[in-house]
C-alpha cells in the first residue's frame, strides 16, 4: 500500500474519530454564527451606517465610507441570489463602488478639482444618489420577501424610513446651510433608523435560515484586499504622476542682439542685479529700454522649520530672577532668495516696471505645485494703476544646460476667500501657478509687471509704494485630497500650515519727483 | 413570539406551541436537516419527527445548560442522523457513511467516547472562532464544502485548505503527530 493511500485512509479514520467524539451540542456562539443570514445582513447595515458618517478629521470622512462601501458590497454579494431585490442591491453596490473608489484615487491628484467642477461629475453624483435610494428600496423589498418566504409578518417599516431619510437629506443638501438643530435631528433620526434595521434583522434571523448564500469565486478577504491594493497602487500612481503640473520645459536659447546687450549694460550700470537680468527674456529687457533708475532689494528666506535654540540669560541683580530662559528658532539654511527690482521708465507720468525674481539656492527636497500671488502697488495705494504688462518665465539648470518654461498659469484672477477674521471677501490678484522639476539646480523664475500713475491721478510725493509677493511652496507630497498651491492660497491661510509654506516679501520704496528711494 | 413563550406553551402541553415552533424555528430545523438528508420527502418526515421529539422531550430542556436554539439544534441533528441511518446504504448521502456512530455504545465504548469528547472539546477550544465555526459546520452540521464556502464568503478551495489545517492542528493537539499527512 502506498504512503498516499495509507494517509488517505488515516485521514478518513481521523474524520470518523472526530465525528464520533463530537460534543452532543455545539457551543452557543457557534449555534448563533451558523446561519447564512446574520453575517451578510450585519455587513450591509454596518456598511450603510459607515457610509453616512462624516467625521472631518484624520481622513475618517474618506476611510469610513470606503470601509462601508466594501462591507455593503460583500454583504449583498452573499445575498445576491436569494431574491431579485437583493440581486439588484448587489448590482447597485458594484456600480456605486465603481464610481466611488476611482474618485478616492482621483483625490490623490491635483486634477480632482477640475473633474469635480465638470458637468458630467454633477450628473454622476445625482445618479449615485438615485441609485442609493433605489438600493434602500430594494433592501426594504428584499427584507419583506425573506420574511414572506418564512411565513413571517413582512412589515419592515425601518426600510421605508431609511428611504424617507435619504430623500430629506438630499433635499436639505439642495437647500444648503440647514443649521445645527436640523443637522443633529437628522443624525439622531439616522441612528434610530439603523438601530431599527438591526432590530428587524435580528427578528428576521429565524427567517434567514431559509435563504441560500451565493457561492463566490474570490474570498471576502481576498476581495477586500484586492480593493485595498488597487486603491493603494492608484494612490501611489496619483501622487507620483498627478501631483504636479505638466510644464513645457525647453532648452533656453540666448538671444544675441547688440540692442539688448546695450540695454543690459545700461541696466547693470544702474545697479540691476546681474543674476536677475540674465534670466529676463529679450522682450522684458526691451521693456526696460532707457531706464531712468533701478531699485532692488534682496532677501533670503527659510522654507524649513529651523531649529529651536535655548539660551539662558542671567537676571538683573535685585530683581529676584536668577535667569531668563529664551527659546528662539535659528535657520541654518535659507533656501529661497527673493529679489525685488523696480525699474523707473521714462514717461511723463510715473511709470515703473516691477520684477519679482525668486531663486532656490538649495533644493527643498520636494516640488509639487507652487504658486505666486502678487499684490501690486495699485491694489491698495491710490494713484497707481495697472500698466498693462505682465510676463515671466521659469528656469533651472541641469548638466550645464539651462531649461526654461512658461508658467502653467499666469494672469489676474478674481476669487472669493473666506476668513474667520474678515469674513467673505472678493479679491482680484495676479497669480502664477507652476511646478518645478525635482531634479536639477538653481530653480528660479520671475514675474514682471508695470505700474503707472493713473489718469487724472497723482502719486503723493514721498508716499510709500509697496509691491508684495506671496510665494506658496508645496512642501509635503502626501496630502489628501491633493490641493494645488493656488487652490490652497485662495481658500485661506489656515489650510496652508502643514502642507504648504508661505514666504512673503515686499519691495517697498518712496517715490519722489526726483526718483525712488528704497526703504531699508 | 419569544423563545420563552414557545417553551412555556410546549411545557404546558398547549398545541399552539408546536405551531409556533414550526413557524419560528421551522427554517432553522430545515437548515440543519438539509445537509444530512438529501431526499425532500425524508426531510419533511424528519421535520415531523423533530416536532414530535420536541413535544415529547421538552421536559429535558434546561435553559441553564444552554439556549433553546442549542437544544433544538441537537435534537434536530440527532433526529436527522437517525433517519439517515435507517436509509439503505445504497441511498445514503455522502456525508453519512455507514460507519456513522451508533447511538447505543457499549459501556467501555461509552467511557472511551466520553474521554475522547473531553479531549476533543479541549482541542476545539484552542481553535480560533472562525476555525471553530468551520469545524462544527463540517463535522457537526455535516454541511458540504460548497455550502460552508458560500455562507462564509470563501472559495471551496479555501475552505478545504482551512479544514486541512484544522485537522492537522487537532491531530497534533490530540497527540497524533505521527499521523502527519
Amino acid at each position: 500500500m502506498s504512503a498516499d493511500k495509507r494517509n488517505i485512509l488515516l485521514d478518513s479514520d481521523f474524520d470518523l474519530l472526530l465525528k464520533k467524539s463530537l460534543p452532543d451540542a455545539p457551543p452557543e456562539d457557534v449555534v448563533d454564527s451558523v446561519t447564512p443570514w446574520k453575517k451578510a445582513m450585519d455587513r450591509v447595515l454596518i456598511g450603510f451606517a459607515l457610509g453616512a458618517v462624516t467625521f472631518n478629521f484624520a481622513m475618517l470622512n474618506y476611510i469610513l465610507p470606503a470601509i462601508g462601501m466594501v462591507m455593503v458590497l460583500l454583504g449583498f454579494r452573499a445575498l445576491r441570489r436569494e431574491n431579485r431585490y437583493f440581486g439588484l442591491c448587489y448590482a447597485i453596490a458594484v456600480i456605486r463602488a465603481c464610481y466611488f473608489f476611482p474618485l478616492l484615487v482621483l483625490n490623490t491628484t491635483i486634477y480632482h478639482g477640475v473633474v469635480y467642477g465638470s458637468d458630467w461629475i454633477t450628473v454622476l453624483t445625482v445618479v449615485n444618489l438615485l441609485l442609493q435610494f433605489v438600493q434602500y428600496y430594494c433592501l426594504w423589498r428584499g427584507l419583506r420577501e425573506v420574511r414572506e418566504k418564512a411565513d413571517l409578518d413582512p412589515s419592515s417599516g425601518a426600510g421605508v424610513w431609511l428611504m424617507a431619510w435619504h430623500t430629506v437629506t438630499c433635499l436639505l443638501g439642495l437647500v444648503g446651510n440647514v443649521g445645527w438643530i436640523i443637522f443633529i435631528g437628522m443624525i439622531a433620526a439616522y441612528v434610530c433608523i439603523i438601530c431599527n434595521l438591526f432590530k428587524l434583522s435580528r427578528e428576521s434571523d429565524e427567517a434567514g435560515y431559509a435563504i441560500t448564500a451565493a457561492p463566490v469565486r474570490l474570498n471576502d478577504q481576498a476581495l477586500a484586499f484586492i480593493i485595498a491594493l488597487l486603491l493603494l497602487v492608484g494612490a501611489v500612481c496619483g501622487y507620483v504622476f498627478g501631483s504636479s503640473y505638466k510644464m513645457d520645459w525647453t532648452v533656453s536659447q540666448n538671444t544675441v542682439n547688440s540692442n539688448i546687450e546695450d540695454i543690459k549694460s545700461h541696466l547693470l550700470e544702474l545697479g540691476f542685479p546681474e543674476y536677475v537680468l540674465n534670466d529676463l527674456t529679450a522682450q522684458d529687457i526691451l521693456a526696460c529700454k532707457d531706464a531712468v533708475q533701478v531699485i532692488s532689494d534682496v532677501t533670503d528666506h527659510p522654507v524649513n522649520d529651523g531649529r529651536t535654540v535655548t539660551t539662558k540669560t542671567p537676571g538683573e541683580e535685585g530683581s529676584g530672577i536668577d535667569y531668563y530662559i529664551n527659546h528662539h528658532t535659528v535657520y541654518d539654511t535659507k533656501e529661497l532668495k527673493i529679489t525685488g527690482v523696480a525699474v523707473r521708465l521714462p514717461a511723463e507720468k510715473e511709470s515703473w516696471l516691477i520684477i519679482h525674481h525668486f531663486l532656490w539656492t538649495e533644493n527643498p527636497g520636494f516640488f509639487g505645485t507652487e504658486c505666486i500671488q502678487l499684490w501690486p502697488a495699485y491694489r491698495d495705494i491710490d494713484g497707481w494703476s495697472d500698466g498693462g504688462v505682465l510676463s515671466g518665465r521659469l528656469l533651472y539648470d541641469k548638466g550645464g544646460v539651462t531649461y526654461t518654461s512658461p508658467y502653467h498659469y499666469l494672469g489676474s484672477e478674481t476669487y472669493e476667500s473666506d476668513s474667520i477674521f474678515w469674513g467673505k471677501q472678493t479679491n482680484t490678484d495676479i497669480f502664477a501657478a507652476f511646478s518645478l522639476p525635482n531634479g536639477g539646480t538653481n530653480h528660479r523664475g520671475y514675474i514682471s509687471y508695470s505700474v503707472s500713475e493713473g489718469q487724472d491721478m497723482k502719486i503723493a510725493e514721498g508716499y510709500i509704494t509697496d509691491c508684495w509677493i506671496n510665494y506658496l511652496h508645496h512642501n509635503k507630497c502626501l496630502q489628501y485630497p491633493a490641493y494645488t498651491a493656488i487652490e490652497s492660497r485662495k481658500t485661506g491661510i489656515w489650510s496652508e500650515n502643514k502642507k504648504f509654506k508661505l514666504v512673503q516679501d515686499a519691495l517697498q520704496f518712496y517715490v519722489y519727483d526726483s526718483g525712488g528711494y528704497i526703504i531699508n | 413570539m419569544h423563545e420563552r413563550e414557545i417553551v412555556e406553551l410546549l411545557l404546558n402541553r398547549d398545541e399552539r406551541g408546536i405551531s409556533e415552533l414550526m413557524l419560528h424555528y421551522g427554517p432553522l430545523m430545515r437548515y440543519i436537516i438539509a445537509p444530512i438528508l438529501s431526499d425532500a420527502r425524508d426531510r419533511e418526515d424528519c421535520l415531523s419527527d423533530v416536532a414530535l421529539r420536541v413535544w415529547d422531550k421538552i421536559d429535558s430542556f434546561d435553559d441553564l445548560r444552554g439556549s433553546f436554539s442549542v437544544w433544538l439544534t441537537a435534537v434536530t441533528r440527532n433526529a436527522a442522523l437517525n433517519r439517515a441511518r435507517g436509509v439503505p446504504a445504497a441511498e445514503s448521502t455522502e456525508d453519512i457513511p455507514k460507519e456513522t456512530p451508533s447511538p447505543e455504545p457499549t459501556p467501555e465504548e461509552a467511557v472511551l467516547i466520553a474521554e475522547r469528547k473531553a479531549a476533543l472539546g479541549r482541542a476545539i477550544d484552542g481553535l480560533t472562532s472562525r476555525d471553530k465555526t468551520i469545524f462544527y459546520r463540517k463535522y457537526y452540521y455535516l454541511q458540504s464544502t460548497s455550502q460552508i464556502a458560500a455562507e462564509l464568503g470563501m472559495t471551496e478551495r479555501a475552505v478545504e485548505g482551512r479544514l486541512y489545517r484544522i485537522r492537522k492542528r487537532l491531530r497534533s493537539k490530540l497527540g497524533g503527530e505521527g499521523y502527519e499527512c
